[in-house]
């Protein structure tokens, strides 16, 4: 099984993985207790005899070399870098290696050294000191690159307002104007984004402050390393802006933001014009000031870094497009939403974009209940029902247009990538496979998650394909990445690896203990009457709750009926009299510890959200 | 200079292909209100490529127009309100007492729905205003009712003059004063923001002027003033280029911003409300101000309690030339008849009552050679209403702009929209409404203090 200097990994879509480690630790546990054994057994008995001595030695080198191959790389892979490593040489063999989009070697053998992808091929030598990694008829791609992100950025909470003196002139960190500040200054590498962003594939990312107005300088980092000066990939590669305006403070709104915007940038202008001329026959002129802020635009008005706004809506990339007609800087829009309708201006600046991974829920229709009750009953809908539907059907091609983008995009040829500034990142996969299922081509998605920012972020010779010589940025799928049901399964940063087991999914609330409410719980609700809040008490035990519900709005106490809890999931409803009419109020809410979120329905009224927590016992 | 010259060229190339639609309509057999040349009976109104080309009687359409059978139908010209805050993002920078520099044209936005409601009532331009909270608020934009677009761009008024909202009295002193305890507390500190503000802008424009005269001179070592947008702004006031809107109440006051103009030589002049324009109405005629009125909305603050209904036509009677607003997304709606309400109130004739919401208003926005009446060569912008639009009893039928339907009561779609929230929750069960709020103090509650 074992050759020394050579450690095999196998790794099947099955759990095999797994089985191996579960073999092995009990295993050493055994190993390591007939050491023990032996050596107590020696001094107890006294063997003195060369041969008894021989024996112990070959044996305890064995123990010694399996406690190597066996426990070492399973402790070191993971996030804990205590033990060093072993080999900087992996080969990845009889893998499906997907190079580029567009380019696919069936079944072939991937080489890292140090960091660097050496060699991709159908027949590559793997040298001695290699790790090889039995990927069998699995996935490879290379790392995807997030085009703006604040992956591994620690965003301090905004501050309180502070008094300020002439909010119309405060201090500029108040206003958000820190073009000087720099993302390295925030980045936190045990951040658990930084492995959440990694589980999904990606292994960089440009990543930028928070902030408001002018939050800092941006820089393009690598998912590894262990403070922020590993992380940096290469120094700043834009302007980062935002239309965001400070609270209480000038520039407050979007119309103070883009003044102060056109102000500071044609200052910076004259300041650096000055100074050009200052630099070249400064003798008899006034010394010019030095000013960060300005200073910061200065390579932007070179046109050696362009600015990358957050513009998210179709209005906010317009004004965003209207400042780069201004002032003429190179511009990159970031975290684009809602970008359909406005293709060719965006095309006329030359802008380059990344559409946001953050979509709207698609609310999948639940076509089989909807056929029944057609077939069911052919009722005549009432004139609010024909308007709740007709506002559904509008509501539902609103959410198209955001799923369809990507491809619109495609077919007017402008090249984009993702950004995730406001997706969350339990969203972020299930939207990219959502995005391909409504009809974006999947290598167009690969594209727009490699090559495509690679290029947009001047990356392109180190990063975004599987091509010798690139960084070793890549993962391995146990499917098709773009498949619902496709797990990474271990993920190279640098040369660095990363494993990840996968859970098998749970199936809804099937194995999922049954949360117990009994107690007492206060909740709060917000109603197009206004705000409610009130109290809910349930007693009893599993299968035999009961309860009463209290709320602002009146004085009666309502009984619960129909509680029901399916794991972390309680419903109940109850009832109220409106208007001389009993309408029925289900209530479905979701348990975690002592507090819980749902919803509560009460019949053509709609929905309202619900939240609450328990009321602590004293 | 140079630069900026070519970046605006460049800018006028990126939105070539956002043009505007233009459209050729007939509009048959109506009565036409023209509000400049008196009411023609049975007369055709031609509109080719969105501008009024021919009034007359038996007009052909040419092939590729429209016919509107106007029959039994009043036709008048596109109704302007000179104070609206609808379709805008932001209406208020409210931080300073000085904000000359911003503009509501980076905040206007062409999906708000109130465009539409507004259409229906016969609107065709709004001036999408400031809010009220500095001594210098910020530049307005003229907007067409183009409703349909994503463009804000689309929405503007190409060429038509810069405006400025300023404020008076209570508001400036109100956020300023008793909100930060700065500049102004008081009137009088109101207008010595004025007189600070207007003499910087005399300074900072003559130190340019230096720089400039001698910059070119060979050997000169002179930096350059600083840059500031705020100052340039002010600049351009003095020099005639920005027509000043001036939010007021009281007679003192308004008599005091003219004497503040006078001394700086600025003389476009719009006093916006003044209720107490009655007061100093010979003043504001001999100064050549003008007045944007309610008709009959008052008292609902300490310094607007002294006001009359007759406010309007007293204004009118004394020559200042006098409009009737909106200030709201539901007044807006019903302009005519704010407008008729001034022949109770004075009795002015049908064309005066009209006059004050259509060229007058345009007047005040220094666009009235484009739009406000019915005359050739001006744009195609026509509200169609059954019965008298100074009547109680009008409705409005059809509203064009660049002779383009943007409203038709029989093709009324149900959900006017053009964006809609993809995570809104879908209750029809009820209706909340905001658009009657006065949006002039927006954004500046923060700024009050217990």
């Amino acid at each position: 099984m074992f050759v020394v200097n050579c450690r095999i990994f196998e790794l099947r879509q099955t759990d095999n993985y797994n089985k191996y480690n579960n073999a092995i630790l009990p295993l050493m546990y055994y190993v390591f207790t007939i050491g023990f054994r032996f050596d107590y057994l020696r001094g107890f008995i006294n063997l003195n005899n060369e041969s008894m001595k021989r024996l112990h030695n070959a044996i305890r080198q064995k123990l010694m070399l399996l406690f190597l191959m066996g426990v070492f790389p399973f402790s070191i892979y993971g996030q804990d870098d205590k033990v060093a490593e072993v080999t900087s040489t992996y080969a990845i063999t009889n893998v499906n290696i997907i190079q580029a989009p567009g380019r696919k070697i069936d079944l072939g053998t991937v080489l890292i050294e140090d960091g660097i992808i050496k060699a991709v091929g159908k027949s590559v030598t793997i040298p001695a000191s290699a790790k090889v990694i039995k990927a069998d008829s699995m996935y490879l791609y290379a790392g995807f690159i997030d085009g703006l992100s604040q992956v591994a950025v620690e965003k301090p909470k905004d501050k309180e307002r502070e008094d300020v003196k002439d909010p119309g002139n405060p201090p500029n960190e108040l206003a958000g104007i820190q073009p000087e500040r720099n993302v390295r200054d925030f980045l936190k590498a045990d951040d658990k984004s930084v492995d959440d962003w990694r589980k999904m594939g990606f292994t960089a990312a440009h990543v930028v402050p928070d902030g408001r107005m002018l939050p800092g300088s941006d820089g393009p980092i690598l998912l590894t390393g262990t403070n922020p000066d590993e992380m940096i990939y290469s120094n700043q590669v834009s302007l980062f802006s935002q239309l965001r305006g400070a609270p209480g403070v000038y520039p407050n709104t979007v119309i103070g933001v883009m003044a102060k915007y056109r102000d500071l940038y044609r200052n910076a202008e004259n300041a650096k014009s000055y100074k050009q001329r200052y630099d070249q026959d400064g003798v008899g002129m006034e010394r010019p000031n030095s000013d960060r802020i300005l200073e910061a635009f200065y390579p932007v008005i070179d046109k050696s870094i362009p600015v990358a706004f957050k513009a998210e809506s179709v209005l906010d990339v317009q004004r965003v497009l209207t400042l780069k007609n201004d002032l003429g800087f190179n511009l990159i829009l970031g975290e684009v939403k809602q970008g359909w309708d406005i293709t060719d201006k965006i095309k006329a600046a030359n802008a380059k974009v990344f559409l946001s991974l953050d979509l709207p829920e698609w609310e999948e229709k639940k076509d089989t209940v909807a056929n029944d009750s057609v077939k069911a009953e052919p009722k005549t809908l009432s004139g609010a029902e024909k308007e709740q539907e007709r506002l559904e059907k509008r509501k539902e091609e609103m959410i198209m247009k955001y799923y369809e983008q990507p491809a619109l995009f495609r077919d007017q040829g402008i090249t984009f990538g993702f950004s995730t500034l406001e997706a969350k990142s339990g969203d972020i996969k299930s939207n990219i496979n959502k995005l391909v299922e409504k009809g974006l081509n999947e290598d167009v998605a690969l594209a727009a998650l490699t090559t495509s920012p690679a290029q947009l972020l001047g990356l392109s010779k180190t990063m975004g394909t599987i091509d010798q010589g690139k960084l070793a940025n890549l993962f391995i799928s146990d499917k098709p990445y773009f498949e619902k049901e496709s797990n990474v399964k271990m993920v190279f940063v640098d040369g660095k690896l990363y494993e990840y087991e996968n859970k098998p999914k749970k199936k809804k609330n099937g194995d999922e203990e049954d949360v117990d409410p009994k107690g007492d719980w206060t909740y709060s609700t917000e109603t197009p009457q206004g705000n409610g809040s009130g109290t809910v008490k349930f007693e009893g035990g599993p299968g035999n709750y009961s309860g009463q519900l209290t709320s602002s709005f009146s004085s009666d106490t309502n009984t619960l009926s129909d509680i029901t809890v399916d794991g972390s999931q309680v419903s109940f409803s109850f009832t109220i009299a409106v208007g001389g009419d009993a309408l029925n109020v289900s209530v479905s809410i979701t348990v975690d510890g002592d507090t819980f979120e749902g919803t509560m329905t009460a019949g053509s009224y709609g929905s309202f959200p619900i939240e609450g927590e328990r009321t602590p016992k004293n | 200079m140079k630069k900026y010259i070519f970046t605006i060229i460049l800018a006028c190339f990126a939105f070539v292909t956002q043009a505007q639609e233009q459209g050729d309509v007939l509009i048959k057999n109506g009565t036409v209100l023209t509000v400049t040349n008196g009411t023609l009976e049975n007369t055709d109104v031609l509109i080719k490529d969105g501008k009024i080309s021919k009034i007359g009687k038996g007009l052909k359409a040419p092939s590729g127009a429209s016919t509107i059978d106007a029959s039994g139908l009043f036709v008048m010209p596109g109704i302007i309100d000179a104070h609206s805050h609808i379709a805008l993002d932001a209406v208020n920078e409210a931080t300073s007492p000085v904000t000359a520099e911003v503009w509501t044209g980076d905040a206007i936005d062409p999906l708000d729905v109130s465009i539409y409601r507004a259409l229906a009532g016969g609107v065709t331009i709004s001036h999408a205003m400031h809010g009220s909270a500095n001594a210098v608020g910020g530049q307005s934009e003229t907007i067409k009712h183009r409703y349909g677009t994503v463009d804000p761009e689309v929405m503007k008024m190409k060429d038509a003059p810069r405006t400025i909202k300023f404020a008076l009295g209570e508001n400036p002193t109100r956020v300023h004063g008793g909100g930060n305890d700065i500049l102004p507390r008081t009137r009088m500190g109101v207008e010595a923001v004025f007189r600070n503000s207007f003499s910087e802008a005399q300074e900072y424009m003559e130190a340019w002027d230096k720089y400039n005269a001698n910059k070119g001179k060979k050997g000169y070592k002179g930096a350059p003033p600083a840059y500031d947008l705020r100052l340039e702004t002010l600049a351009d006031i003095l020099k005639g280029e920005i027509i000043i809107h001036c939010h007021s109440y009281r007679a003192d006051e308004i008599y005091m911003l003219m004497q503040v103009c006078k001394d700086f030589g600025v003389n476009r002049l719009v006093f916006q409300h003044v209720n107490e324009g009655f007061k100093v109405a010979p003043e504001l005629a001999e100064f050549g101000a003008m007045a944007s009125v309610f008709s009959d909305w008052w008292a609902y603050k300490f310094e607007v309690y002294y006001s009359t209904a007759y406010n309007a036509t007293i204004l009118t009677e004394n020559n200042v030339v006098t409009s009737i607003n909106s200030d709201s997304g539901e007044l807006i709606r019903h302009l005519y008849h704010e407008a008729a309400k001034t022949q109770k109130y004075g009795g002015l004739n049908d064309d005066l009552a009209l006059s004050l919401i259509t060229i007058n208003p345009a007047k005040q926005l220094g666009i009235e050679d484009r739009v406000g009446s019915i005359e050739e060569g001006k744009d195609g912008d026509i509200a169609i209403f059954k019965n008298h639009p100074l009547s109680i009893y009008t409705i409005p039928i059809y509203t064009l702009v660049d002779g383009v339907v943007k409203f038709d009561r029989e093709n009324d779609a149900h959900d006017m929209r053009i964006y809609t929230d993809p995570e809104e929750k879908i209750d029809v069960t009820f209706h909340q409404s905001d658009h009657s709020t006065d949006r002039c103090m927006q954004d500046t509650e923060f700024l009050f203090k217990e």
